[in-house]
């Protein structure tokens, strides 16, 4: 294959009324993710495209688009490994479109605020005065590592079936993270936290379709937390109360510092 | 400011979003059949329900008419009738099995734990335990479905 044809939605929702595929030849080279493709167009063939991107190596998560019907980074995606000779380029599903591949995510930043991805501490005063940082093992850091991964690129809530239905579902991402900080040794805001998710709208709107984990480029699996989120908020039992949270590091006797 | 594309700018997928399972996991796909074969056994169910309902106390029992025992009965008394039955059998193994498979990852009880992750990625969630069961609900129906046809059609049992 020497050249490919890239499709991309066009759509500018100030004057157009509804969206169409617009069809570029790009040639081919080795290793040429779609973003590269994306870019070839946007500086040789249009230059009114509009894409967002910035990292171009799955660390910043801003090019999340459709891809061939799936959510996918560009960066992250090469052409060869979709196979046949047509790349087509969409908008991620269930977010507003602002133009072209450009969507809105404010939904979703809002959605992973409101359940608080931080971590909920009752020592005040440590907290605007820190002494030191709280200690975490080894092995309770590796409950949550996989979870600390995620890049909020959007394309798990995208994939989502029941975010397309739902417009109050926190959506795999958020939930992914709330169960991030509920089982961080440092967190003393687990109730909190699982009656945040104990709603008509939370934790229960999930019936494990798993496209979450099926589109996550971090391998993050936000459907493995919010499975394992479930019993914890059946059994309405926090990991840790207030003031059982992981304890400040301080220097052992006779240390210099 | 009034967009043009206002409505096709929300880019909401909808009931389509919902139910459409093209380009996605086996687990979506089960999503997907467990949905409307939940519909399809309510609708069922209330149909049963109906039906049964003609038959109480037997052909010469107090029901709203003796005659319509033969009438219900008549309904499924054909190929075509027989045709549903095995279609109802399918769907309510599959949507049974596939529950029971639902509740153990739910809940996390076929779950492996969260840990490191090293490249390539392979969800745990989508692991090859509740995914073979997932395989296990198909095959279940296929027996059961099969099973009724040769009772149905060809005098088995």
């Amino acid at each position: 294959m020497s050249e490919f044809k890239l499709a991309v939605q066009r759509f500018d929702p100030l004057t157009d009324a509804k969206p169409r595929l617009a069809e570029y030849t790009v040639p081919m080279r080795e290793g040429m993710t779609v973003l590269d493709a994306l870019l070839y167009a946007r500086d040789y063939l249009d230059h009114s495209i509009a894409l967002r991107f910035s990292c171009r190596q799955a660390s910043c998560g801003s090019c999340g688009m459709k891809i061939n019907g799936r959510p996918r980074l560009a960066c992250y995606t090469q052409v060869e490994e979709l196979g046949g000779e047509k790349v087509v380029a969409q908008p991620l599903d269930n977010f507003a479109i602002v133009k072209d591949l450009v969507t809105d995510l404010e939904s979703f930043f809002t959605k992973h605020k409101q359940l608080m991805p931080y971590v909920l501490r009752s020592d005040a005063q440590e907290l605007d005065h820190p002494t030191a940082e709280y200690l975490m093992k080894p092995e309770e850091l590796k409950k949550v590592l996989q979870f600390t991964y995620c890049i909020k690129c959007g394309l798990c809530t995208s994939a989502c079936p029941t975010v397309a239905m739902d417009v109050k579902f926190p959506g795999p991402q958020a939930m992914a993270q709330a169960y991030r900080y509920l089982m961080d040794e440092r967190d003393e805001g687990g109730e909190k936290r699982l009656e945040a998710l104990d709603t008509a709208h939370g934790v229960w709107r999930c019936h494990f379709a798993g496209s979450c984990s099926f589109v996550c480029p971090k391998g993050v699996d936000p459907a493995l937390g919010i499975q394992l989120l479930r019993r914890h908020v059946l059994s309405g039992k926090a990991p840790r109360k207030q003031g059982e949270g992981a304890k400040v590091w301080s220097a052992p006797a006779g240390s210099t510092k | 400011m009034s967009l043009v594309g206002e409505e096709r700018a929300k880019n909401k997928r909808g009931i389509w979003g919902w139910l459409n399972p093209y380009h996605y996991n086996l687990e979506r796909w089960a999503y997907t059949f467990q949905r409307v074969t939940g519909v399809a056994v309510l609708l069922y169910l209330l149909g049963h329900l109906g039906d049964t309902s003609f038959f109480v106390g037997g052909p010469t029992g107090t029901g709203p008419s003796s005659s319509s025992w033969s009438f219900i009965g008549s309904i499924f008394e054909n190929s075509f009738g027989h045709l549903i039955l095995v279609l109802v059998v399918l769907v309510l193994t599959f949507h049974g099995v596939n529950g029971i498979r639902l509740i153990l990852s739910e809940f996390g009880l076929i779950m492996k734990k969260p840990s490191g992750i090293e490249y390539p990625y392979r969800p745990k969630s989508l692991g090859s335990v509740q995914k073979s069961l997932v395989w296990v609900a198909i095959a279940a129906a296929v027996v059961a479905a099969l099973w009724t046809y040769l009772v149905l059609f060809e005098g088995m049992g």
